[in-house]
C-alpha cells in the first residue's frame, strides 16, 4: 500500500461525506422531473442539512444514551464502510479487514443502532418502525452475505478488493448465472436496506406506512441532520459497492498513480449517478408493497441469492 | 463458438430456466405464470440450439426449433386461451402453502436436486451435465407446484413445467433422446394439454369455477 | 412376419378410423369387436411361430417374445369381451339418455385407439416407444373415463389425467437416465434404447445412475399399474367409467403397465443385482395390498369395491414379481390372464346393475340372483374367480405364487399378503352375499340385459372355466415368458 492509496482511502471517506446528499438530491430531482414537477434542485438536501444543523438540539424526556448515540454510531459505521470498501481504489490501508463479513456486520451495526433508538423513544410509532425495520433486516442480512459470497466463489476469497480485481481481470464472469442472480438479489437488498420504494416510501407523511421514518420521528435539529446524512451515505456506499462489484472498470489498482486515482473518482461518480438515476426512475413506476408482502419479496431475493451460490459453485465455467 | 462461450451460454440457459421456475412459484396470477411458462420454453429450447450449433449437428438444432415452437408458442397460447375465458378468477386463490414458505421450500428443493444428481455428473463430467442439477431442480419444483396449488390451470402449468424439466434433463445429459421418442413425447405433452384444457372447460360448466377444492365428492 | 406383428396395432386403428368416419353404429362396433378378435388370433399365430425365442420386426422397432404374446392374449381376450358388450351397453346408454350421439361416437373411436396403444406398448422393442404407447393410453382413456359427463366423472377424469401424467413423466425421466447410462456403457445412440441392446449392456450400466433410473421407473410405471404411492386415481377412474371401459382398464391396462415394469426389472436386475427391485416391489406391493384391503372393508359402492379388488391383485402381482423366480413370473402371468377375464366378467355384470338401478351403491342392490339368472350367475362367478376359489384359474395362480415366494425365502411377505387377502376375501364375500343372495327388495327395477352383453358374459364364464380346468398351452407360454425375462429357476 502506497501513500497514494492512503490518500485515495481518505478521499473515499471525504467524497462520500460530500457527495451523499447530492446523490439523494439527484434522485429526488429525477423523480420530480419524471413526474412533471420542477423539483427543488440537486443541492436541496445540503440546504436542508444546513438548516437543521443550525437548529437547537432537543432531546425527548425519558430517552437514554442509546437515543443520543445512535446517529453517531450510524454515521460512524457508514464512514468506516466507506473507508473499507473499494470505491475509488483497491488496496486501502484497511484492506486486511475489508472482507464480506466485516462490511455486513458494520451495516447491521448501523441498522441495530437506529432500531434501538426508535425503541428508546417509548412512542408507539417508534416501536412500530423498529419492529418493521428489524423484520426486514433479518431477511436482508443473510441475503447480502449469500449474494456477495456467490460473487466470491470464482476468486476463492471473501475479500472485497480481491472480488473486484477478479471481476476487473475477467469481465465475462459477470455474465454467469451466479453473478446475475446475485445482482438481482443485491438490487432488491439495497432497495430494502436503504428504505426506497417498493419496500418503504421515503417521502411519505403517513406514519402508519413508515418504516425508516417512523424510527426517526423524534429526532430534530443536528441529530436529525446526522441521521439523514448517514442514511444518504449508506445509500451512496451501497450503490458504489454494487457498481464496483459488477462494473469494476475505472477503479484504481492497489498501487495507483495520481491519474489512476482521478480516473477512479470520475468512474465511480459516473457509475453511482447512473445507478441512482435508474433507481429513481424505477421508483416512479412502482407502488409501495403492502407490508405483509415485503417478506415475500425478501424471501424471494434470499432464494435468488441461494441459487446464485449454488449456481456459482456447480456451474463453474471451464478454466481458461 | 469456443468452449468457454458454449459453457457460458449453456449455463445461462440453464440458469434462466431455473429462474423462471422460481418465478412461477413466486407469482400467483394465472396470466403471469402462463407468460413465465413461455419464457421457460424459450430457455429450454436454447439448450438444444446451443448444443446443436456447438457440435454442428443439424438434427439437434431441428429438435431445438421444434421445442421452441411447441413449448414457447403453441402450448402457452393454448393455455392462455383457456385462462382468457376465466374473467374474475385471474388471481390464484391463496395457495395451500403461502408464498414465503413456498420460496424457502423451493430453496430446499434446489439443494436436494444438487445432491441427488451427483452420480450423473460423476459419470460424465462435461459442461452440459454440470447444468443438470438446474433441470432436476425444476422437476422437483414442478411437483411442488402441482401439489400446492388450488386452481386447475395452475396444476396444468405445473405439469408443463415438469415436462419442460424432464426435456431439459434429456437434452443436457444426452443431447436428446432419439428423434422418434422426442416427437412422441412432445405429441403426448400436446395432447395432455389439450385434454386438460377441455377438462377445465367442462369443469367450469359443471362446477361454476375451476377451484380444485371443489372436487371432493369421490372419497372413501 | 412383419405384417403379422403389425396386425395387433393396425387392426384396431383401422376400426377407429372407420368409427371416426361413420360414427357409432352396428357396423363400426362390430368392426371393433373383429379388430379385438384379430389381436387375439394374430397373437396366437405369432406365438405358434416363435416358440420360446424372440422375433423382431419392422426394422427392429417391434419385438415379439413369449411375454408380448401373453399380454397380447390378455388384451385380445378381454378386449373382445369388452367391445362385444359395448355394442349393447352403449345402445342402452343412448336409449336411456345417459349419453348423446357425440359421446357415443367419441367412445367408438377412443376404445380401439386404446386397444392399439396397449398392443404397441407390449410389442415395442424400444423402451422409448413403449413409453410413448403407455402415455397414449392415458390420453386415449381420459375422455373414456369422463364419458358420462357427470360431476364425479369429471373429478375422476381430472385426478386420473393429472396423477397418471405425473407418474408417466417420472417414468420418462427414468427412461432418459437409462438411455444416458446405456450410452456410457457403450451402446450406439440409435439402438441404446432397444430392449435387447439394453439387456446386452446391462452389466456395464453405471450403478448409481441406474439406481436413480430404477426408482423413477418403479414410481412412474407403478403409477399406471395402480401401485402405492400413486394409486389414488384408481378407484375413482375405474368406478366412474362405463362398465366395458372399467373392464378394459382394470383387466388389461394395469397389467400392461406392470408388464412394462417387468421388462425394466429384467434390465435393472442385470445391472444392480436383484436386491434393489425386489425391495422396491415388495414395499410397493405390500403397501398396495394393505391399502386396498383396508379400503375394501369400508366400501359402500360396488364399482369402487371392484376397483380396489383390482388394486389388491396388482399388489399381489408386484409381490410375486419381487420373488422373481421362473415359477413366480409364470404364476403371475396366469394370475394376470385369469384376473383379466374374471374382472371383465364382474364389471360387465356390474354395469348392467348400474344401468338398472341408476346407482352403484351396494345398499341399493339386493337379491340379484333371484331377479336375473344371467346377471346373478355371472356376477357370482366373477366374484368366485376374484376370491381365488377352485375350479377357476386364480386358485392355481395364487397357489403357485405362494410356492414361488416360499421358494424365494419371502415367507414373511407371503404371510402378510395372505393375511390381507383374507381381509379382502371377507369384505368381498360380505358385499357379494348382500347383493346376490336373499329375496329382492320390493320395487327393485327389472334388470334388462342387452344381447351382446349377455353373449359376452356367457363367453366370459365359459373361458374362465376352461382356463381353470384345462391349462392348455399356457404353462409352456408362461414359462417361456419367464425365461425371456431372464428369471432364475
Amino acid at each position: 500500500m502506497s501513500a497514494l492509496s492512503v490518500v485515495a482511502a481518505a478521499l473515499q471517506v471525504v467524497g462520500v461525506l460530500a457527495v451523499a446528499p447530492l446523490v439523494v438530491g439527484g434522485m429526488r430531482q429525477v423523480r420530480a422531473r419524471l413526474e412533471g414537477r420542477a423539483g427543488g434542485g440537486i443541492g436541496q438536501p445540503w440546504r436542508d442539512l444546513r438548516k437543521q444543523l443550525r437548529k437547537q438540539q432537543i432531546t425527548p424526556t425519558g430517552t437514554t444514551l442509546v437515543f443520543a448515540l445512535a446517529p453517531a454510531v450510524l454515521a460512524g459505521s457508514t464512514l468506516l464502510i466507506a473507508a473499507i470498501v473499494p470505491i475509488i481504489a483497491l488496496g486501502s490501508p484497511l484492506d486486511p479487514v475489508a472482507d464480506l463479513f466485516g462490511v455486513v456486520g458494520l451495516l447491521f451495526l448501523g441498522t441495530v443502532a437506529l432500531t434501538l433508538a426508535g425503541l428508546d423513544t417509548g412512542t408507539a410509532f417508534g416501536g412500530m418502525g423498529s419492529s418493521r425495520e428489524i423484520t426486514i433486516a433479518a431477511l436482508v442480512e443473510p441475503t447480502i452475505l449469500l449474494a456477495v459470497f456467490a460473487l466470491s466463489v470464482p476468486g476463492h476469497s471473501a475479500n472485497l478488493a480481491a472480488i473486484v480485481s477478479g471481476t476487473a481481470r475477467n469481465p465475462g464472469q459477470v455474465l454467469t448465472p451466479g453473478s446475475l442472480l446475485a445482482l438481482v438479489a443485491l438490487v432488491i437488498v439495497i432497495i430494502a436496506e436503504a428504505g426506497r420504494l417498493p419496500v418503504d416510501n421515503p417521502t411519505t407523511h403517513l406514519e402508519l406506512t413508515m418504516i425508516h421514518e417512523a424510527m426517526v420521528l423524534e429526532y430534530a435539529g443536528p441529530k436529525l441532520a446526522l441521521v439523514e446524512w448517514a442514511s444518504a451515505m449508506r445509500l451512496t456506499v451501497m450503490l458504489a459497492l454494487i457498481a464496483n462489484l459488477f462494473l469494476p472498470w475505472g477503479i484504481a489498482g492497489a498501487h495507483p498513480t495520481v491519474f489512476a486515482v482521478l480516473l477512479g473518482i470520475v468512474a465511480v461518480t459516473v457509475k453511482v449517478v447512473a445507478l441512482a438515476s435508474l433507481l429513481a426512475a424505477g421508483e416512479v413506476f412502482i407502488a409501495k408493497l403492502r407490508l405483509f408482502r415485503v417478506p415475500e419479496l425478501l424471501a424471494g431475493s434470499f432464494l435468488l441469492a441461494l441459487l446464485a451460490v449454488t449456481a456459482s459453485y456447480f456451474l463453474a465455467a471451464a478454466p481458461v | 463458438m469456443t468452449q468457454t462461450t458454449y459453457a457460458g451460454l449453456l449455463d445461462l440457459a440453464a440458469g434462466a430456466f431455473l429462474l423462471t421456475a422460481v418465478l412461477i412459484v413466486w407469482r400467483r396470477e394465472l396470466r403471469a405464470i402462463v407468460r413465465l411458462l413461455a419464457w421457460q420454453g424459450m430457455a429450454l429450447a436454447a439448450i438444444p440450439l446451443v448444443e446443436g450449433i456447438y457440435q454442428g449437428d443439424r438434427a439437434i438444432v431441428t429438435v431445438g426449433v421444434i421445442v421452441l415452437v411447441l413449448k414457447a408458442l403453441v402450448l402457452p397460447i393454448l393455455l392462455g386461451r383457456v385462462v382468457g375465458t376465466e374473467d374474475q378468477e385471474r388471481r390464484e386463490s391463496t395457495p395451500l402453502v403461502n408464498t414465503t414458505a413456498s420460496l424457502l421450500i423451493t430453496a430446499g428443493l434446489t439443494v436436494m436436486a444438487y445432491a441427488v444428481t451427483r452420480p450423473i455428473i460423476a459419470l460424465d463430467p462435461t459442461e452440459a451435465t454440470r447444468a443438470v442439477p438446474a433441470a432436476f431442480a425444476v422437476i422437483l419444483i414442478a411437483v411442488f407446484v402441482m401439489v400446492s396449488r388450488r386452481r386447475a390451470l395452475s396444476q396444468a402449468v405445473g405439469f408443463l413445467m415438469l415436462d419442460n424439466g424432464i426435456a431439459a434433463t434429456g437434452f443436457l445429459i444426452t443431447a436428446g433422446v432419439p428423434l422418434i421418442v422426442e416427437l412422441g413425447a412432445s405429441l403426448d405433452a400436446l395432447f395432455a394439454v389439450l385434454v386438460l384444457g377441455v377438462l377445465t372447460g367442462r369443469m367450469r360448466r359443471a362446477f361454476g369455477d375451476t377451484d380444485l377444492d371443489q372436487l371432493r365428492e369421490l372419497r372413501d | 412376419m412383419n405384417i403379422l406383428l403389425m396386425v395387433p396395432i393396425l387392426a384396431p386403428l383401422v376400426a377407429a378410423l372407420l368409427a371416426a368416419l361413420l360414427g357409432w353404429r352396428r357396423l363400426t362396433a362390430s368392426v371393433t369387436v373383429l379388430a379385438a378378435l384379430s389381436v387375439l388370433v394374430s397373437a396366437s399365430a405369432i406365438g405358434l411361430r416363435i416358440g420360446s425365442g424372440a422375433q423382431f420386426g419392422v426394422w427392429r422397432v417391434l419385438r415379439a417374445d413369449a411375454l408380448s404374446i401373453t399380454m397380447l392374449i390378455v388384451i385380445g381376450t378381454v378386449g373382445t369381451l369388452a367391445t362385444w358388450a359395448s355394442v349393447g351397453y352403449i345402445n342402452a346408454e343412448l336409449a336411456q339418455g345417459h349419453t348423446n350421439r357425440k359421446g357415443a361416437n367419441l367412445y367408438g373411436v377412443l376404445v380401439p385407439v386404446f386397444l392399439s396403444a396397449m398392443a404397441l406398448a407390449v410389442l415395442a422393442n424400444n423402451i422409448g416407444v413403449m413409453w410413448v404407447a403407455i402415455e397414449a393410453t392415458t390420453v386415449a382413456t381420459a375422455f373414456l373415463v369422463g364419458h358420462r359427463r357427470t360431476r364425479p366423472a369429471l373429478e375422476a377424469t381430472w385426478k386420473y389425467v393429472v396423477i397418471c401424467s405425473v407418474g408417466i413423466a417420472l417414468a420418462f425421466l427414468g427412461t432418459v437416465l437409462l438411455y444416458f447410462a446405456s450410452l456410457h456403457a457403450g451402446a450406439s445412440s440409435e439402438t441404446a434404447l432397444d430392449f435387447d441392446v439394453l439387456l446386452h449392456y446391462a452389466p456395464q450400466l453405471d450403478p448409481a445412475v441406474t439406481r436413480l433410473a430404477a426408482g423413477l421407473l418403479l414410481l412412474g410405471y407403478g403409477a399406471k399399474a395402480g401401485l402405492v404411492p400413486f394409486h389414488t386415481w384408481l378407484a375413482d377412474a375405474h368406478s366412474q367409467s362405463p362398465a366395458p371401459v372399467s373392464a378394459l382398464m382394470s383387466g388389461v391396462l394395469l397389467s400392461v403397465a406392470f408388464s412394462a415394469l417387468l421388462r425394466m426389472k429384467s434390465i435393472i436386475d442385470l445391472a444392480l443385482g436383484t436386491g434393489f427391485m425386489r425391495t422396491g416391489l415388495l414395499i410397493a406391493g405390500l403397501l398396495t395390498v394393505l391399502i386396498a384391503a383396508s379400503l375394501l372393508v369400508v366400501q359402500t359402492d360396488f364399482k369402487r369395491m371392484l376397483a380396489y379388488s383390482s388394486m389388491e391383485n396388482m399388489g399381489l402381482v408386484a409381490v410375486a414379481a419381487a420373488a422373481g423366480t421362473e415359477l413366480a413370473i409364470a404364476a403371475l402371468l396366469l394370475h394376470v390372464l385369469a384376473h383379466g377375464i374374471g374382472k371383465a366378467l364382474v364389471f360387465l355384470a356390474a354395469g348392467q346393475l348400474q344401468a338398472a338401478h341408476d346407482s352403484t351403491a351396494i345398499g341399493d342392490v339386493t337379491g340379484v340372483l333371484a331377479r336375473s339368472r344371467l346377471i346373478g350367475t355371472s356376477f357370482a362367478v366373477g366374484l368366485v374367480i376374484l376370491l381365488g376359489l377352485p375350479p377357476f384359474a386364480m386358485f392355481a395362480s395364487e397357489l403357485s405364487i405362494s410356492r414361488a415366494m416360499a421358494g424365494a425365502h419371502l415367507e414373511w411377505a407371503l404371510g402378510l399378503a395372505l393375511l390381507l387377502m383374507v381381509v379382502a376375501f371377507a369384505a368381498l364375500v360380505r358385499n357379494g352375499a348382500r347383493m346376490l343372495l336373499g329375496s329382492p327388495d320390493p320395487g327393485s327395477p327389472a334388470i334388462v340385459v342387452p344381447r351382446s352383453v349377455g353373449g359376452a358374459l356367457v363367453t366370459g364364464v365359459i373361458l374362465s372355466l376352461a382356463l381353470g380346468l384345462a391349462a392348455g398351452p399356457f404353462p409352456l407360454l408362461f414359462h417361456n415368458a419367464a425365461t425371456a425375462l431372464g428369471a432364475p429357476r
